[in-house]
């Protein structure tokens, strides 16, 4: 997979996991997408690590040999550091979920995950300072007007419903970055579980019918096994 | 039930009636003792007394008589005494009472009234008199005045009516206090055993440390729930940690085929890609299985604040439009919110969607399906009616159960866990969740429980 956008090429990222087989995994993934990585293996080490501020982005896992990762992450936050965290977790719960993200984790994501989920949280991580507060988002030839609740393709008007005018901002304002099923869920419609059925990729669906204009240009494309991305390029 | 509990205290109230009514006895027999001890026992002694000292006057000469009379007149200040002295003709010789009674001539004791005294010339009080012929044909009269003793008697009476009556009321009071707070101890008890059949199984009966038999009962079926409980817990917690050890393995089994998929062979990737799909279903059962121990186990109530049923219904529509639509299947809402109840948002979300998923899964192209909210009685409830094939009567319950899917409606995708979930998370928040016939088609409601759950577990 490769990095989507320069500001992610590689950003250092802390991976802080004790199962040496997962670490090595995720640690594949993550230079495979461009990020320079450094593991450690227990909660001490990850907080010296962690506390040479360098890491973009710290990935520590929850159970760390019986110690848990959420003290490391409380640890930092008291200590000033802000660097964004993404918590993995073999606990599900929602009480887990509400406790990680109050110790000061930016997100949660339980396992058993697929590697591209992992790599899209990554992303959005490092990318979260720079999504755009603008009331008017242009990527390509898509124009958002949030004020009006306007969309516009190559300057003519795109009738959406409200449902997919949120949906088409959430996309435009991650233009070129992956986005996954879940995070639509759960950034979008605000559930954190999956639906047995398709309905995110019936919403994708509809919204991409809206979009394209019959001349074969797909603004929102599949990414095999991870999810969806606006191609801002087209 | 409620009647066996009152016909429990209607029983307790009799068992105090029929004590009242022993008390009763016990204590008109020990008064009516005490009468015949003190007053009939003093009346017979002071007749036998002037009996004999008649039989000694009759036999006294006149003068001797005299002058007992002026003796005893001296001592009698309270004017207990008669002696009367009358000659054959009945006229009175001496004496202090003037004329003589209407009795016989016996030597035998007779009462006189207070009427018959007062008629007598003499003061109007209850008296026993004796008259006994003398030799000379006079006869001789002694009398003594027991008015004190007949108003003993009546004090006795007294007595008895005013303490048996309020022992009585008391004894009646005590019983239907006692009644009362049996039947409410045993509804106590049956309300804890609802509890506990309804699934509450921290929940215990109420016992008295040092209380009596109904306690000590109590105490041990609180004991066997403890076991039990320990028990389950243990089941439990060997499922959960089966579920809960297997992710790592499935995370890293999926991760490896993901590694294997970039350099597979074109055909070797449509099995891998079989073998990451049969993974998935497997994560999200797992996952599904934990979320609702969790939810069970879980003390969520901290979490609970106020949320607006009704908008959860509607952005839940809102959400399954598109699938609605895609399926030709017309899905309709009638919310009338908003419906404040406390509660954790982002489970109620899960629940309702859970349900229009459902709705949507076993509903036909061209059918319909409608979301419904509103409050009945104070009770809020959500319903979400399909065309579907429905469920039939047998398996009403059974659908909630985890991993149960209706044997008639197979091919239908699933981890057959939604309902399961919807139902844990409805019973969280006290609600009710229950299917029922749309004629044609499934209606699920999810209804606010009564306050009072007491009927519902022991039908």
């Amino acid at each position: 997979m490769q990095p989507q956008s320069g500001d992610a090429l590689g950003a250092p990222v802390l991976l802080i996991e004790d199962e040496r087989d997962l670490a090595l995994e995720i640690r594949e993934e993550l230079l495979g997408a461009g990020y320079r990585v450094e593991c450690v293996q227990t909660l001490e080490a990850g907080l010296s690590a962690a506390r040479r501020g360098e890491a973009s982005v710290v990935i520590v896992d929850r159970m760390l040999n019986g110690a848990d990762g959420l003290s490391l992450v409380e640890t930092l936050r008291s200590e000033g550091n802000l660097a964004p965290v993404l918590v993995i977790s073999a606990l599900s719960t929602v009480d887990d979920r509400i406790r990680g993200l109050k110790a000061g984790g930016d997100d949660y994501l339980v396992k058993p995950f697929a590697l591209p989920e992992l790599s899209a949280r990554v992303e959005a991580l490092l990318r979260r300072g720079a999504a755009t507060r603008a009331t008017w988002i242009k990527v390509g030839p898509l124009e958002l007007d949030l004020v009006e609740r306007e969309a516009r393709r190559d300057g003519e008007r795109v009738d959406l419903l409200p449902r997919e005018f949120k949906l088409l901002e959430y996309f435009m304002r991650r233009p070129g970055q992956i986005i996954t099923r879940a995070m639509l869920l759960e950034d979008v419609w605000n559930y954190k579980f999956l639906p047995q059925t398709n309905v995110v990729d019936v919403h994708i669906g509809n919204l991409r019918r809206k979009l394209d204009s019959g001349d074969g240009r797909r603004f929102i494309v599949n990414v095999r096994a991870a999810g969806f991305k606006l191609d801002a390029e087209s | 039930m409620t009647q066996r509990v009152d016909a429990f205290g209607a029983r307790t109230f009799r068992l105090a009636l029929a004590f009242a009514l022993a008390i009763s006895a016990a204590t008109v027999a020990a008064f009516a003792l005490i009468y015949f001890e003190v007053s009939r026992g003093d009346i017979s002694r002071i007749s036998v007394i002037l009996t004999e000292e008649a039989q000694r006057s009759a036999d006294a000469p006149q003068e001797r008589l005299r002058d007992a009379l002026a003796a005893r007149q001296t001592r009698d200040i309270r004017r207990i005494d008669y002696l009367s002295l009358f000659n054959a003709n009945g006229d009175l010789l001496l004496g202090n009472l003037a004329h003589m009674p209407p009795i016989p001539v016996d030597g035998r004791a007779h009462l006189l009234t207070a009427g018959q005294m007062e008629s007598l010339g003499a003061a109007a009080q209850a008296t026993i008199v004796v008259a006994r012929r003398r030799a000379d044909g006079g006869v001789a009269l002694l009398g003594r005045n027991v008015q004190d003793i007949f108003e003993i008697e009546n004090t006795l009476l007294r007595a008895l009516a005013l303490s048996l009556a309020p022992t009585i009321v008391a004894i009646l009071a005590i019983g239907a206090f006692f009644a009362r707070r049996s039947s409410l101890r045993l509804a106590h008890l049956h309300e804890a055993i609802a509890r506990i059949m309804e699934g509450q199984l921290q929940s215990r009966l109420p016992a008295a440390a040092d209380g009596d038999e109904i306690d000590r009962i109590a105490h041990s079926v609180n004991l066997m729930l403890d076991e039990i409980e320990r028990l389950l817990d243990q089941l439990k917690s060997v499922g959960d940690n089966i579920a809960h050890d297997l992710r790592a393995p499935l995370t890293l089994a999926r991760i490896k085929l993901d590694r294997a998929l970039e350099s597979a062979p074109e055909g070797a990737s449509v099995y891998i890609e079989a073998a990451q799909t049969q993974l998935d279903r497997a994560a999200v059962t797992i996952a599904a299985l934990l979320r609702i121990s969790a939810v069970e186990n879980g003390p969520r109530e901290k979490h609970f604040r106020d949320v607006d049923l009704a908008e959860i219904c509607a952005q839940a529509v809102e959400f399954y439009e598109p699938v609605a639509e895609a399926k030709s299947i017309s899905l309709t809402s009638s919310l009338s919110g908003p419906l404040w109840i406390r509660g954790d948002e982002e489970l109620l979300r899960e629940a309702i969607a859970n349900l229009v998923d459902n709705a949507i899964k076993f509903t036909g192209p061209g059918g319909t399906a409608q979301v419904k909210a509103a409050e009945v009685e104070g009770r809020p409830f959500v319903e979400v009616r399909d065309t579907g094939p429905g469920v039939d009567p047998a398996e009403r319950d059974l659908i909630f159960r985890r991993f149960y899917r209706a044997a008639a409606v197979g091919g239908a995708a699933g981890h057959g866990l939604g309902l399961s979930i919807a139902r844990t998370i409805a019973e969280l928040h006290g609600f009710d969740l229950r299917v029922e016939d749309n004629a044609p088609g499934a209606r699920f409601v999810m209804r606010a429980a009564a306050k009072a759950s007491l009927a519902s577990g022991l039908r």
